[in-house]
């Protein structure tokens, strides 16, 4: 199989890393912080240097609150439902997945927020000067995605992130789609809250996330249980990570993120640049075949290896199909679950066809990709 | 946020032969077992087939038969068996393609997941 679709997961994951983590995970064996036994206190060492270590990969200083979670949908329902407060108005986008536009719909219902979702321009980005025009005395977050998961246009994050500060609201940046692609500097641009996931371009396994908070940002806890200290108190902790972890956590998928992200800044950093050489060569390619229609593509400098297209006169559900079906290849299509950048190109019935490359895309693969592409346009 | 309004995803009853047929918002049967030969034929005369051929059967069977076995359709990989005809050329067959074409007059459900 070629494959596609690294926006969706990264595929293949290097496996010598998730062997060691899986080795180190059963020699450890024992609950992080839930006993006073060697091997806990050992375990939860080990998750102590792993918060310190994204911390800092995510240059949010060390004195940051690292708090894990599931994904990167589960770490902004954390952020957003434990910030907004009755009466708070939130800034958002129309690139933004629905990670972000479903909490928000929710605290709307409920009758607890009121927002606002900045448009985007054709090339894909949002104007940060609109976040400025949007702001009101009652406007207490932004929640931005550092790049469309749809388009792959990376958003102005420090001119958006110097605006926010000069009004004192909190910053929250969506990295699901850049964590591991390109340097995210959180204290430089004026970030307080960054929501991740573990297992698109941090080559991790699926199940683990994570949430990055400067020191004087602090959600309200919204779920509630156990941390294993503090335990007498009927209420949740509101020191940090017990704060915003209740149960235990993935030990496994932490350890396995651990290695990956060791194994990004090595080989992925190095290798980032002929990914998007591919990149330019598939969006040159496919703009040269009839009928094919390309969407936001005109800007590689400030892009992720993420093509959104469509072809004219068959849906793209098919299109990916035929793709898949007879020449094995693997691509996301349909609305990757970020309606309003459809609604906005126009693709909302059928989608588009989302080609995304990853750190062992190769060369025969864009060459077949194209290929198949050419045989289906005629 | 606008996106798909609740009347756009109302379902559409029609009466067809004395009986009530219910179809999703995109014209998809909401259930397999309303599907006859008859309102297949009624259906792709609707979208510009005018007669459904032996290739056209082969390929409407091989989805109900799929389903009605597995409680899902065919992989792309198992379709393109099962049909003898590559997908491209599955595409070409059925007017709307395969999806809205093909998976459509076989009474399949509408395929809600970003595929």
């Amino acid at each position: 199989m070629i494959y596609l679709d690294n926006a969706a997961t990264s595929y293949p994951k290097p496996g010598d890393c998730l062997r060691r983590a899986l080795e180190r995970y059963l020699e450890l064996g024992a609950s992080p912080g839930r006993g006073g036994y060697d091997r806990a206190v050992q375990a939860e060492e080990a998750v102590s240097a792993v918060r310190l270590k994204l911390a800092r990969f995510f240059g949010a200083g060390d004195d940051a609150h690292v708090c894990f979670a599931a994904n990167a949908t589960d770490a902004l329902n954390t952020l957003i439902q434990g910030l907004a407060r009755p009466g708070d108005h939130v800034i958002s986008s129309r690139l933004e997945h629905n990670s972000v536009l479903r909490p928000l719909h929710h605290l709307q219902q409920q009758g607890i927020i009121s927002f606002d979702l900045l448009p985007f321009d054709s090339k894909g980005y949002i104007d940060p000067a609109q976040v400025a025009a949007c702001i009101r005395p009652s406007t207490r977050l932004v929640v931005i995605t550092h790049a469309s998961n749809v388009l792959g246009t990376i958003q102005r994050i420090a001119k958006i992130g110097a605006i926010c500060r000069q009004h004192g609201i909190p910053l929250i940046l969506d990295v699901a789609q850049t964590a591991g692609c390109i340097p995210i500097d959180m204290q430089l641009w004026d970030v307080q809250g960054l929501a991740f996931t573990g297992h698109k371009s941090l080559l991790g396994p699926t199940g683990i996330g994570g949430l990055v908070l400067a020191p004087d940002l602090n959600p309200q806890p919204t779920r509630f249980g156990g941390t294993g200290i503090d335990s007498a108190n009927p209420l949740q902790p509101l020191f940090y990570p017990s704060r915003l972890e209740a149960g235990t956590i993935n030990l496994l998928g932490i350890l396995g993120l651990a290695e990956t992200v060791d194994f990004v800044e090595s080989y992925h950093k190095a290798h980032y640049a002929c990914e998007m050489q591919l990149f330019a060569q598939l969006v040159d390619r496919l703009k040269r075949l009839p009928r094919v229609q390309l969407y936001a593509a005109d800007n590689p400098a400030d892009h992720l290896p993420v093509l959104a297209c469509t072809v004219d006169g068959i849906a793209a559900t098919d299109v990916g199909a035929i793709l898949d079906g007879d020449f094995d290849i693997a691509v996301r299509t349909g609305l990757h679950c970020a309606p309003l950048v459809h609604e906005t190109l126009g693709t909302l019935g059928d989608g588009t066809i989302r080609f995304s490359l990853g750190p062992f895309t190769t060369e025969a693969d864009i060459d077949a990709a194209v290929r198949a592409m050419t045989t289906i346009v005629g | 946020m606008t996106g798909s309004s609740a009347a756009d995803l109302q379902p559409v009853v029609r009466i067809i032969g004395q009986r009530q047929i219910v179809f999703d918002n995109e014209g998809f049967l909401n259930d397999f077992s309303d599907w006859t030969e008859e309102l297949c034929i009624m259906l792709a005369g609707e979208c510009g087939l005018a007669e459904l051929v032996e290739k056209h059967w082969r390929v409407i069977r091989f989805l109900r038969e799929f389903y009605a076995g597995h409680g899902r359709a065919p992989l792309n990989s198992q379709l393109k068996k099962g049909t003898g005809m590559s997908l491209l050329e599955l595409e070409t067959v059925f007017p709307g393609g395969i999806k809205n074409g093909a998976r459509r007059l076989a009474g399949l459900p509408n395929p809600k997941t970003c595929s």
